[in-house]
């Protein structure tokens, strides 16, 4: 029979064929069989008793963590659970009826669920397992840990808090739900589950001024084994309200001297102790047992007892004293007082297998919680507004602009509207965007009340600050904005070169490889039709100027001298009037050192050979002087007429001068020509 | 071929403002887009008001008191503002802002859409379109932090179905919600991607429950319990039965099954009549969650939903919708 999802099936109980402890299992066997004679008597067919043992295990004082599927309300946790009855879900589902208490039939589980507050009852831990219960309660068989944990309670207690024995049987239920659905049936391999439901809820407790506080709950799964009959056979009267614990903050004064000589035995040393505690209401003892004592003392609680063991000896007086008194904090409450001595109120034990803790902050349901709010739109004032003390009295408008005081940059202290990102009408989705700011000043608005109006200022502000508070954030911005902002600023000048140039086909793109297709762009392009691009290729060989001469080379030579060859001079005076032309003259001074140093050189050099073709002119005087053709010859004769031949020009200077050169001092020489421009044209061919 | 690197530089700011930014639907949580993933992720969260400090959002502790629901619409302009301020950051020269101002609009498009990607289901695909109107309520209340974990769910349509109906995670009508968050114990903010018609706030479903409908009587506390058909689960038509507590001083809270019992055996349905069981009884006491409905009031005059010093549907005619100042 499958369950559907999302449905469970619920059973009263699961028992198990066998429940925990040791069996033996006893098997005979007997034989009929004939003979001649008729039927064979019994004894001439023997068949062996076989004695099997079994044990049947079952957490006893300890439940294996894994066997727990969920608590409820989840440990440790704080929650308003007063209207919820805690849980414990277990795997196994036949775990609470494994073991049998006395007086109760197989489906009455062994095991139930104790909710008490701090100070109701103690839990003890790590405990030998022969103490786990109360003394003279004894557990037969096997224990499956050394050392356990055990709940010790008062029997005043237990009537009040623990299920009655009629109660067990309706707490534990088991479970069956499709494996296929969540949440609580993960890990379930069949779907079966055991649960144990408290019988108290976690109510919260309230402070003597009528309002809730929180109150820390102890969740045990504890054994019944053997002190079932502990339990109340029938619940008391019931009532149909019930009481919340008064929480009380009391201070307690004791005087030990008053009390030591009653009960004590150890010196108390200090003078007083100061005892704060949550005193919860009505943990006390049972008021009739105080019959016994004849004195109502007001009050003793438990959690005075915890604070007392910690400071010595004194909690022994609680627990021994026949009438002690404690006086606490006024108390028009009324709660009943007592003092309990052990034989009165006897403590039990019970061993727990599982406990955990949580926090009931109230017993407020969702529901009214939920129906009850006050629900409105944003800037709406509550129903019943509460008026602030010691400031102005809030300032809201229907646009839900609250006036608020600000302290301008000059410091004055004037009133500002602000209005959070939360609107209490239609945010106008029509109108275009907010434009782009770079300041929060942009956004300050002076509205016509005279006010000024900050909300998107403040926006913008703290936008700008959330930015700053996260150093990645300010890190990747600025990442951006400096590779977006490069990228463009590249593209747009880019652009602005380019446009001149004829790429045909050449896709820029903007970024780290713009420099690299751009390079690539231009080679090909200008592979393409480098003629168009550069100009036409340089010839592989460079021819020599050609020289043009037309007419008589002398006549070109004269004239270009400017000396009119119409009028007959005679050559003598012909060179006297070139040694008279003024040779311009450059200072040295003015020269850099290096052109100083060839210029000198020259200059030596030319002295040298002028002392060499004077030399060699006066031997050749006689040939000279009859052959005027010769004078240029001898005097200009090694000169090379290529074009540009005048070769060392530096600066207009010329530093190296042709050896052979006749060198006169007043005679033209090649700076002359360099620097009439006339190299060119100045050519002899003496040929 | 004539290049002048004055003029250049002088006409840049105008070839930067050119260069607007292209917004790129976003198909990947991973890849940049007209802006570093890092960073749009981290603006979208800031859009959604992350981060922003709970006075910038309510203004005055008055405008939220102790349990109250605050419905309201988000201010675009207001986000638009701080996503500004953000990028501020990043600008530092004249021509840094005007190059952002060129892209501003691609960003600003590309995180209306990113909005609605926030919330998504891992695995799920992505969202197109951008964020119209974008509403939601903050709740302080016990309820948020006594039952941590709410349902909040909003839908575009007053569903036809009995308010305690369940819905599919994927029904059309179902809103998305672009942000759920506590911003404090008490204090649950949510974001609606639109207008909601109805919103359904859940209690958490932990789990199968056991308990009773609890009120307040003075200083005690009364719990009450709807009793149930045993076969089918249905409730009875019957008044609720006030459930019996253990008397006496310092058994507060402890039920007392037995009284319990003999109450619930007047209503033989229950399977109390021939003894109560285990069964039976936790089938009494299941308790689903409760789901409060938040809908349009009918009657409401909006004088009702806001005290309004002006007649506020005018002022909303005059200054909103005729596109006025706000």
């Amino acid at each position: 029979m499958s369950i559907d999802e999302g449905h469970f099936r619920l059973y009263t109980h699961v028992v198990p064929a066998l429940k925990a402890g040791d069996y033996r299992f006893a098997t005979t066997q007997s034989l009929t069989a004939k003979d001649k004679d008729g039927d064979v008597t019994a004894d001439r067919l023997p068949v062996e008793e076989l004695h099997t043992h079994l044990r049947v295990t079952s957490p006893r004082y300890q439940l294996p963590p894994d066997q727990i599927l969920s608590t409820y309300p989840p440990a440790g946790t704080e929650g308003a659970y007063g209207s919820r009855l805690p849980q414990v879900v277990i795997k196994r589902r036949t775990l609470p009826w494994e073991r049998s208490v006395e007086g109760g039939d197989d489906g009455t589980p062994w095991l139930a669920l104790v909710v008490f507050a701090e100070g109701e009852a103690d839990l003890l831990t790590n405990v030998p397992v022969g103490e786990c219960v109360t003394a003279g309660v004894r557990l037969d068989g096997p224990v499956d840990i050394e050392k356990g944990s055990c709940l010790e309670i008062r029997t005043s207690m237990v009537r009040k808090i623990m299920p009655t024995r009629k109660d067990v049987p309706l707490l534990a239920h088991a479970r069956e739900v499709n494996i296929n659905d969540t949440e609580l049936m993960m890990g379930d391999d069949d779907g079966f589950l055991a649960v144990v439901i408290a019988n108290r809820l976690p109510l919260a407790a309230r402070n003597p001024n009528g309002t809730e506080a929180p109150v820390k709950y102890h969740a045990c799964l504890v054994n019944l084994e053997g002190q079932f009959t502990k339990l109340l056979p029938e619940s008391p009267p019931a009532v149909l309200l019930t009481d919340h614990m008064v929480l009380q903050a009391a201070t307690v004064l004791f005087s030990p001297a008053e009390y030591d000589h009653m009960t004590m035995d150890v010196k108390h040393a200090g003078g007083s102790s100061v005892m704060g505690g949550l005193l919860p209401h009505g943990d006390a003892p049972e008021a009739d047992a105080m019959a016994a004592t004849a004195t109502r003392s007001r009050l003793s609680e438990d959690p005075v007892t915890k604070s007392n063991r910690g400071s010595g000896a004194w909690s022994r007086t609680v627990e021994t004293s026949p009438a002690f008194e404690l006086f606490g904090g006024t108390s028009d409450l009324g709660y009943s007082v007592g003092s309990v001595a052990q034989f009165v109120d006897p403590k039990l034990r019970f061993p727990v297998l599982v406990q955990w803790t949580f926090t009931s902050v109230g017993e407020m349901t969702f529901e009214l919680l939920m129906r009850e709010a006050d629900s409105g739109l944003h800037g709406t004032i509550g129903e019943h507004p509460k008026q602030a003390v010691g400031r102005k009295p809030l300032e809201v408008v229907e646009t839900g602009h609250v006036g608020l005081d600000q302290r301008t940059r000059r410091g004055d202290l004037v009133r500002a509207w602000y209005r959070g990102p939360l609107l209490p009408h239609p945010a106008d989705t029509t109108s275009p965007r907010l434009p782009l700011a770079h300041t929060g000043d942009q956004l300050r608005a002076v509205i016509p009340d005279g006010r000024e109006d900050l909300s998107l200022a403040a926006a913008f502000e703290i936008g700008r600050l959330l930015a700053l508070s996260q150093p990645s954030m300010v890190a990747s911005l600025l990442r951006w904005r400096q590779i977006g902002y490069q990228a463009a600023r590249g593209r747009a000048l880019w652009d602005g070169i380019l446009d001149g140039l004829n790429l045909e086909d050449l896709l820029l793109q903007p970024g780290k490889l713009l420099g690299t297709s751009f390079g690539r762009g231009l080679a090909q392009a200008i592979g393409k039709n480098p003629g168009d691009t550069i100009g036409p290729p340089r010839e592989i060989m460079t021819a020599g100027t050609p020289m043009n001469f037309d007419g008589d080379p002398v006549t070109l030579v004269t004239k270009g001298f400017g000396i009119d060859l119409a009028t007959d001079v005679p050559l003598v005076s012909f060179l006297d009037a070139l040694r008279g032309v003024d040779v311009p003259r450059m200072p040295l001074a003015d020269l850099s050192k290096a052109a100083a140093t060839k210029a000198l050189t020259g200059a030596l050099n030319q002295v040298m050979d002028a002392s060499l073709v004077q030399l060699a002119s006066g031997a050749l005087s006689t040939q000279i002087m009859t052959t005027p053709g010769g004078v240029a010859g001898g005097l200009v004769g090694g000169v090379d007429v290529v074009a540009g031949g005048l070769g060392g020009m530096f600066g207009g200077v010329p530093v190296g001068m042709p050896r052979g050169a006749a060198m006169d001092e007043d005679a033209p020489d090649a700076l002359d020509l360099a620097l009439q421009g006339r190299a060119g044209v100045d050519e002899e061919d003496e040929s | 071929m004539k290049v002048d690197a004055q003029d250049m530089l002088k006409e840049l700011p105008l070839k930067l403002a050119d260069m607007k930014g292209v917004a790129v639907v976003v198909d990947d949580d991973d890849t940049d887009s007209a802006m570093p993933q890092e960073l749009r992720s981290w603006l979208v969260r800031l859009r959604l008001l992350e981060g922003v400090p709970f006075a910038n959002l309510v203004a005055d502790t008055e405008l939220l008191p102790e349990e109250s629901i605050r419905w309201f619409y988000l201010d675009r302009r207001w986000t638009d503002a701080l996503v500004q301020g953000a990028l501020s950051v990043g600008t530092v020269n004249s021509d840094d802002r005007t190059h952002l101002t060129a892209q501003y609009d691609a960003i600003r498009d590309e995180l209306d859409q990113e909005e609605r990607n926030y919330r998504r289901l891992p695995g799920t695909p992505r969202f197109g379109g951008s964020v119209d109107a974008v509403s939601g309520f903050i709740l302080r209340s016990q309820g948020v932090s006594g039952w941590p974990g709410l349902h909040v769910r909003a839908f575009t349509v007053d569903p036809e179905e009995s308010d305690d109906a369940t819905y599919p995670e994927d029904d059309s009508r179902r809103m998305r919600l672009l942000r759920l968050e506590r911003l404090a114990p008490a204090v649950l903010f949510a974001l609606f991607d639109g207008i909601p018609q109805v919103v359904h706030i859940e209690e958490p479903r932990q789990g199968v429950q056991f308990g009773f409908d609890m009120t307040q009587v003075g200083s005690s506390s009364k719990a009450q319990l709807q009793p149930r058909d045993r076969t089918t689960f249905k409730d009875l038509p019957v008044p609720k039965i006030d459930v019996p507590f253990r008397a006496g001083d310092g058994s507060s809270g402890v039920v007392d099954i037995q009284a319990l019992e003999r109450a619930l055996k007047k209503h033989p349905a229950t399977g109390a009549g021939d003894g109560l069981d285990a069964a039976e009884y936790a089938l009494q006491l299941i308790r689903f969650p409760y789901r409060q409905v938040f809908g349009a009031p009918e009657g409401l005059t909006i004088g009702t939903v806001f005290q309004a010093t002006i007649a506020y549907s005018q002022y909303v005619a005059l200054d909103f919708i005729g596109g006025g100042t706000p």
